[in-house]
């Protein structure tokens, strides 16, 4: 996890030598004033820190924590993840607005939406005077892609069709002959996009997987994100001690939403500071289902009987697929559907970072941000866009018009799986 | 030959001299002083900036521990902008005699020097970098030091107050009336042009140059320059003064300073203060001892090294090097040696300047007949118009303002201004309308407006910031109308002498920054590996391989009022 | 996945290797770090400082010098690559003029002259002949442009002898009053309404001052540079050119997009922000050194597999990362850890004279190679049997000190690509 050369987060700041390369590619600063950039919030303002100290700073908090910075940067400076941290200690010092104590509980919210309520919280969520009445009082800007929650959770799903069998963690034999995997569903998947999970667990099954629904919570990355660092290490470490005994036992937990992999895999151990083995060895065992499957490919293991999908369609991989670092496994594993043609977007960032572009004060940096990726999307023609991130699939989808899918249904599709 | 007059000539810029200076003029002495390069030059701008509590020499030198400990209280009372209250800790290493913590609490109860022993976990819960074998802790009230802002904050308060404070102006000659000092015969270097100040007391406060001073006036001086050698680190590993606890010797010191922190310090005896250089088993010998007190210290990246000569006067009655104390001390020449007129006061240290500047003052005074009390330790002294007035205060609460130095300072002032667009110097957050400050209150050269703002300090040592300084430098010193512009400077730099009297070239700007390049290269050499040698290389593919820089050699020219290219103000000269 | 080529490094030496491999229909895959000295230099070609027929130079210097990357290379593959690059840069609507056989001297922006030989046609107005001619020159900048002084460069040049004088013009309104680095303005001088008022204030001083020509920092657009200049000169009544500045280099983000367009036109891929941290061999021991079979980039909770049959290692020398030193004296290719040659010792390393002739011994040490750029041990045996090592991370030359940084890029970049 940790290169040769780096040696710490903080340490990290070492390795700049100043060249304003990340500035020169960051999209926030490109698009607004109030964001000095990368260099400056990240390792230079590290230099003026003081752990006993009071923050010096403010502008830190427009970092939408796209990485294209990390990316850039000739010498590795963790430049989001300082600015993750700086971000953490101002609201350890100052507070946390009751807006993103909101915000930041996606379970929460998740679980009060979820249900045959579901319409009606949708209704109100898309009633204008409503939202411009949230927009004033919560500074949740009253045009944000606020997602819209489903009658049914994904989990309840699951359970549902498994009712009859024992399907308990303990009571999986080791001479079982199928594979096991823990799909971690995440917030989205379970309270907004259970066709998300649904089409996930059945590409696993089709690839002769049995899917494991392990206890989970929330990954905890929009509490990180908005600097909660101390709720955030409680609902990390939860899901350590629930996912531990399947890791432990060599079966890998696979997730569809990138964010949350990336929490797992390795954005909660480093910007919280959470070295134990335990943690270190959930971090190992966690992956992105298209690197998951990309791997089953490179082993020969993959079940490529795919049907033809004459498709051409704009996918745009998400920025968490940069803090990932393993290039673009949704191509490498979509190339293998024959007609199927993705149209890479080559955008930045659609904006959202998550939370960040709910928020009043950010919404027209992330419409901005994303300028560059709307018109690609809207001039693709198609009429399906695809990401693996679900609060980008949102913001694609406000911005543009067009609906948006998980790859992994795509997917599914050319497996032939009935949606 | 311009003559001026003057009660006392004071030779020498750094803290002492200037603190001298500005003692003799609250008491409404007329004072004139010289100094060959910028304030600072010499020992003063070489040290790691440690404001001490004393606790260093509570074992060996407990005169030195008494008045550190209470100098320390009146600097910062009295300038308080150029003091961090880091506060300090002398730590037990498994390396140290064990024993010594008993008698470094006695020594510092016997001296007056505050101490407290803390739990290590107390330390490490403080400074989690530090090393975990360390067995017992002490706190004491050490803190970091600006001594670059301190002496031009003391020089400024001369000024207000009547005295003349010349720079780049090197002594050549001392006048004797047969077994009188009656004045000395200056060099303005920036024009070549040779002045004679007439005086009734020559106060030699050169430091490590006293002994080079008092012979030009037939006296003899012995000050052995202890050069110590010191190494900044690109950021602050630790925010406390960290000092291995036991008899002090080498590599034994940690200081958090601004943004850096520096290891120090070594102790090799040179024979002359102006020529030394940098070993590369010093550098590697203080790493190691840095180990012993961060384990991974080694891999942090270091952003340069330097050397200061510390001013150790021997006594004619010190037998061995080894021996000589770190105190003060006052010589009236007219008793020691039969020579009247001029006083020299040696030794020292940076934290008891102003008690040294009381003790000459006062003998002064005396002789010139002049009864005002000493008031120095009194009054609070204004900051220069480079540095901020007050600033955000920690805490961040709008229109909460603080005298004090926090690290955050800077940075929070530019977040209040939304300055960020506006950085000359980036790394170190310099404003543009800081540098013009800088360059406009009378810099002779980059390496003085560095002193002033601290341009090019930062890990890309000058990249970025030489360039654009060097076009600031050059905007402000040459317009077409050159009277305006000097006009223009002479206001700024108080209504004083410090004014360039040649008109300024491009040729000038040349030379400024083919010096500064070569300053910061000097310091970077024996530093040079890991990220700063990248460091390194982008900033010469930037000057050379970008700006071509080595094709304006032939363009470069001293002069305009700038001081590039005098051997007098460089060490280990080495042309650009 | 596995692929034909990889090539390590992202800058003009690797992105020429594997255009030249993917245009002869391999599967090329491009891993880099981050982006690196094509963002921070002039944008322009530099061929060898050497006197006015630089490609003389570069042919006399290769019978000199028998392990010079020139000699290596061979001048043809140097000249067919600068071919190549032009037409790909030509494709990118950002054509580059000169001739291998003239050197240019461009005007810097401390204002002195420095010799190259290709240069974008942003620039070419503004060579020393043409200065020359008589009739005056203009240079302007913006104030809120930290990185650019015209009053400097123009004493300079007027103290060479050349008619110039220098202004700042008046920064047009825009939406940003704060943060204006050189991406920023490269973004602002493709919009009409910001170049409109640009050139009304440039006309006015054409009239004034009779200028044949004005020099503006290099930051006019990023992506339509050309129609940037054409425009402004139609508006300003007088030719435009660029003058490079500090980093970060718009003129070389422009060559670096070019050549990335080239690269994914013939089908290559390029994946940045990925650390390639070591290499593996295969077991089997061929006569002519091992056969590395896949590298690993650092990757989250992990490292990513890449296997290849044949790999070019462009990672860059110490400017490029590619070698780092360590203050034990020891200096490492951070890739493979391939043996490098360098001073004997760290004493030998520096010069005392930042400026010093020739440079500093520490910078010409790399990796040394063979006739088909294959990596060399101590005693002169070939380390792997299927990499090819060029540009700035081989050994013997100083690009930077020699004035060849571009120049031995695309030469060995070229010749590695047809191997």
């Amino acid at each position: 996890m940790i290169d040769h050369i780096e040696l710490s987060l903080t340490q990290s700041l070492d390795h700049c030598i100043k060249c304003n390369i990340c500035t020169a590619a960051c999209p926030v600063a490109a698009v607004t004033d109030k964001f000095p950039g990368p260099k400056y919030v990240g390792p230079q303002a590290q230099r003026f820190r003081h752990d006993r100290q009071p923050s010096p700073d403010s502008s830190v908090d427009y970092c939408s924590g796209c990485r294209v910075c990390n990316q850039v940067c000739p010498t590795g400076v963790r430049i989001a993840e300082l600015n993750a941290r700086a971000r953490g200690q101002i609201v350890a010092e100052r507070g946390m607005p009751l807006r993103n104590r909101l915000i930041a509980r996606s379970e929460l919210i998740g679980r009060l939406s979820c249900g045959p309520h579901a319409p009606l919280v949708n209704f109100g969520l898309s009633f204008k005077p409503a939202r411009w009445l949230i927009d004033l009082v919560m500074k949740i800007h009253r045009d944000a892609p606020l997602p819209r929650a489903s009658t049914y959770s994904f989990r309840s799903w699951f359970k549902r069709r498994r009712r009859t069998a024992d399907r308990r963690p303990s009571a999986v034999s080791p001479s079982s002959e199928k594979r096991q995997v823990v799909y971690f569903h995440g917030c989205s998947t379970n309270y907004y996009e259970p066709r998300v999970g649904k089409a996930a667990v059945a590409v696993l099954e089709r690839n002769g997987f049995e899917v494991i629904l392990a206890e989970q919570n929330c990954c905890g990355l929009p509490l990180i994100s908005n600097g909660d660092f101390a709720t955030a290490r409680k609902y990390h470490e939860a899901n350590v001690r629930k996912l531990l005994p399947y890791v432990r036992q060599g079966i890998p937990v696979v997730g569809t939403s990138t964010s949350c992999t990336l929490t797992l895999k390795e954005e909660a151990p480093e910007i919280l500071g959470l070295t134990s083995d335990d943690v270190l060895a959930v971090a190992k065992g966690t992956y992105d289902i298209f690197e998951f499957l990309r791997e089953l490919a490179e082993r020969d293991e993959l079940n490529t009987e795919f049907r033809p999908l004459e498709r051409e369609l704009p996918y745009h991989p998400p920025c968490q697929y940069r803090a990932h670092r393993l290039g673009r496994p949704v191509l490498d594993v979509l190339s293998l559907v024959p007609g199927l043609k993705l149209m890479e977007s080559r955008a930045d960032c659609c904006g959202i970072a998550g939370t960040y572009g709910l928020k009043t004060e950010k919404y027209q940096i992330a419409m901005d941000v994303g300028a560059g990726l709307f018109e690609f999307v809207r001039g693709s023609g198609a009429e399906l866009a695809l990401c693996d991130s679900e609060t980008c699939r949102w913001q694609i989808t406000h911005a543009t018009g067009v609906p948006s899918q998980h790859p992994i249904e795509i997917l599914a599709e050319a497996y032939g799986i009935e949606r | 030959m311009q003559m001026l007059e003057t009660e006392v000539l004071v030779v020498g810029g750094g803290a002492t001299g200037t603190g001298c200076a500005l003692d003799l003029a609250m008491r409404g002495i007329r004072t004139i002083l010289v100094e060959k390069g910028d304030l600072t030059h010499g020992t003063t701008g070489r040290y790691h900036g440690l404001l001490h509590s004393g606790g260093r020499y509570v074992a060996k030198d407990q005169q030195s521990a008494t008045e550190c400990a209470r100098e320390n209280a009146v600097l910062r009372r009295i300038i308080p902008h150029c003091i961090e209250d880091t506060s300090g800790f002398f730590v037990i290493t498994p390396w140290d005699d064990p024993n010594y913590g008993d008698r470094f609490l006695a020594g510092c109860h016997q001296t007056g020097v505050p101490v407290s022993e803390i739990p290590v976990a107390e330390m490490l819960r403080r400074e989690p970098v530090l090393n975990p074998r360390i067995s017992r802790a002490f706190e004491v009230p050490d803190a970091s030091a600006d001594s670059f802002l301190a002496t031009h904050t003391v020089a400024l308060a001369a000024r207000n107050y009547g005295a003349d404070i010349l720079t780049y102006h090197s002594l050549v000659e001392i006048i004797r009336d047969g077994d009188r000092v009656v004045g000395a015969v200056v060099e303005d270097l920036r024009s070549g042009e040779r002045k004679r100040i007439s005086c009734a007391v020559l106060l030699n406060a050169a430091g490590a140059w006293a002994g080079k001073i008092a012979g030009l006036a037939g006296v003899t001086v012995t000050v052995v320059p202890g050069k110590g050698t010191m190494v900044a680190m690109n950021h602050r590993m630790v925010n406390t003064v960290v000092n291995r606890c036991k008899l002090p010797s080498d590599g034994d010191i940690i200081v958090p300073i601004h943004t850096v922190a520096v290891i120090g310090t070594t102790d090799v005896h040179v024979p002359d203060p102006d020529v030394y250089g940098i070993e590369p088993d010093e550098v590697s010998f203080m790493l190691e001892e840095g180990e012993k007190l961060v384990p991974g210290f080694k891999q942090y990246r270091a952003l340069r090294a330097w050397a200061g000569v510390r001013p150790l006067y021997k006594d004619q009655d010190v037998a061995s090097d080894r021996d000589i104390p770190r105190t003060y001390k006052l010589l009236d020449h007219e008793a020691r040696d039969g020579v009247a007129g001029i006083f020299s006061i040696v030794g020292g240290k940076w934290t008891t300047f102003r008690l040294m500047a009381e003790e000459a003052v006062n003998e002064i005074a005396h002789r010139l007949g002049n009864t005002k009390p000493c008031r120095t330790a009194d009054e609070v002294l204004p900051p220069p118009n480079f540095e901020h007035r007050s600033y955000p205060a920690p805490g961040g609460a709008a229109g909460h303002r603080t005298d004090h130095y926090w690290l955050g300072k800077h940075l929070a002032a530019v977040e209040a201004e939304h300055a960020y667009g506006d950085l000359i110097c980036e790394c170190e957050l310099v404003t543009r309308e800081r540098m013009l400050a800088a360059i406009n209150s009378g810099a002779s050269n980059l390496d003085d407006v560095r002193r002033d703002v601290r341009m090019g300090m930062g890990p890309c040592q000058g990249g970025w910031c030489i360039y654009r300084t060097t076009a600031l430098l050059y905007e402000q010193r040459a317009e077409p109308d050159g009277v305006s512009r000097q006009q223009a400077l002479a206001d700024g730099a108080g209504g004083n002498a410090d004014r360039p009297n040649a008109h300024f070239s491009i040729q000038n700007a040349n030379a400024a920054l083919l010096h500064f390049l070569q300053e910061r290269w000097k310091g970077m050499s024996p530093v040079l590996w890991g990220d700063q040698m990248r460091q390194a290389r982008l900033d010469e593919l930037i000057y050379v391989g970008v700006m071509g820089v080595q094709r304006l050699r032939p363009l470069a020219e001293q002069g305009g009022g700038l001081v590039t290219d005098r051997p007098e103000v460089a060490t280990e000269y080495v042309k650009a | 996945m596995n692929y034909d080529t990889i090539v390590i490094g992202a800058g003009i030496a690797g992105l020429m290797a594997a255009l030249g491999r993917a245009e002869r229909g391999e599967r090329v895959l491009v891993l880099a770090k981050g982006h690196g000295t094509t963002h921070w230099a002039s944008g322009c070609i530099d061929l060898l400082d050497a006197g006015d027929d630089p490609l003389g130079a570069v042919e006399r210097l290769a019978a000199e010098r028998p392990d010079h990357p020139y000699a290596l290379a061979g001048a043809a593959a140097l000249e067919r690559g600068l071919e190549r690059l032009r037409a790909a840069c030509e494709a990118a609507g950002y054509p580059l003029v000169g001739s291998p056989r003239r050197t240019l001297l461009l005007p810097t922006a401390m204002g002195a002259l420095r010799p190259t030989v290709l240069v974008p046609a942003t620039m070419a107005a503004g060579e020393s002949r043409q200065l020359a001619d008589g009739r005056p020159t203009l240079i302007a900048g913006l104030r809120e442009l930290r990185d650019f002084y015209p009053p400097m460069i123009a004493a300079n040049l007027r103290a060479q002898g050349f008619a110039v004088d220098g202004v700042y013009l008046r920064l047009p309104p825009t939406d940003r009053s704060k943060e204006f680095g050189p991406m920023i303005y490269a973004r602002l001088f493709e919009r009409e309404e910001f170049r409109a008022e640009i050139g009304r204030q440039l006309a006015e001083h054409v009239r004034r001052g009779g200028y044949a020509r004005v020099g503006l920092p290099a930051v006019l657009g990023l992506r339509r540079a050309s129609e940037v200049v054409r425009d402004l000169q139609d508006r300003a009544g007088a030719l435009i050119f660029e003058i490079p500045t500090l980093p970060t280099s718009v003129p070389g983000a422009r060559l670096f997009h070019a050549l990335e367009e080239a690269l994914r036109a013939a089908g290559g891929r390029l994946q940045i922000g990925s650390f390639v941290q070591r290499g593996e061999a295969s077991d089997q021991e061929t006569g002519e050194g091992a056969v590395l079979v896949a590298v690993y980039s650092e990757a989250a909770a992990r490292e990513q597999r890449h296997g290849a049959r044949r790999w070019v290692l462009a990672t860059g020398g110490v400017a490029g990362g590619g070698l780092r030193a360590e203050h034990t004296g020891e200096l490492r290719e951070t890739a493979l850890g391939l043996p490098v040659r360098a001073p004997a010792s760290r004493a030998e390393w520096l010069a005392p004279r930042f400026l010093a002739e020739g440079g500093h011994p520490v910078f010409s040490a790399g990796i040394a190679v063979d006739a088909a750029l294959r990596p060399l041990d101590a005693a002169g045996r070939v380390v792997y049997s299927n990499v090819a090592v060029v540009g700035g991370a081989l050994a013997g030359f100083d690009p930077i000190r020699e004035g060849c940084l571009e120049g031995v890029a695309v030469a060995t970049g070229y010749a590695a690509g047809q191997l």
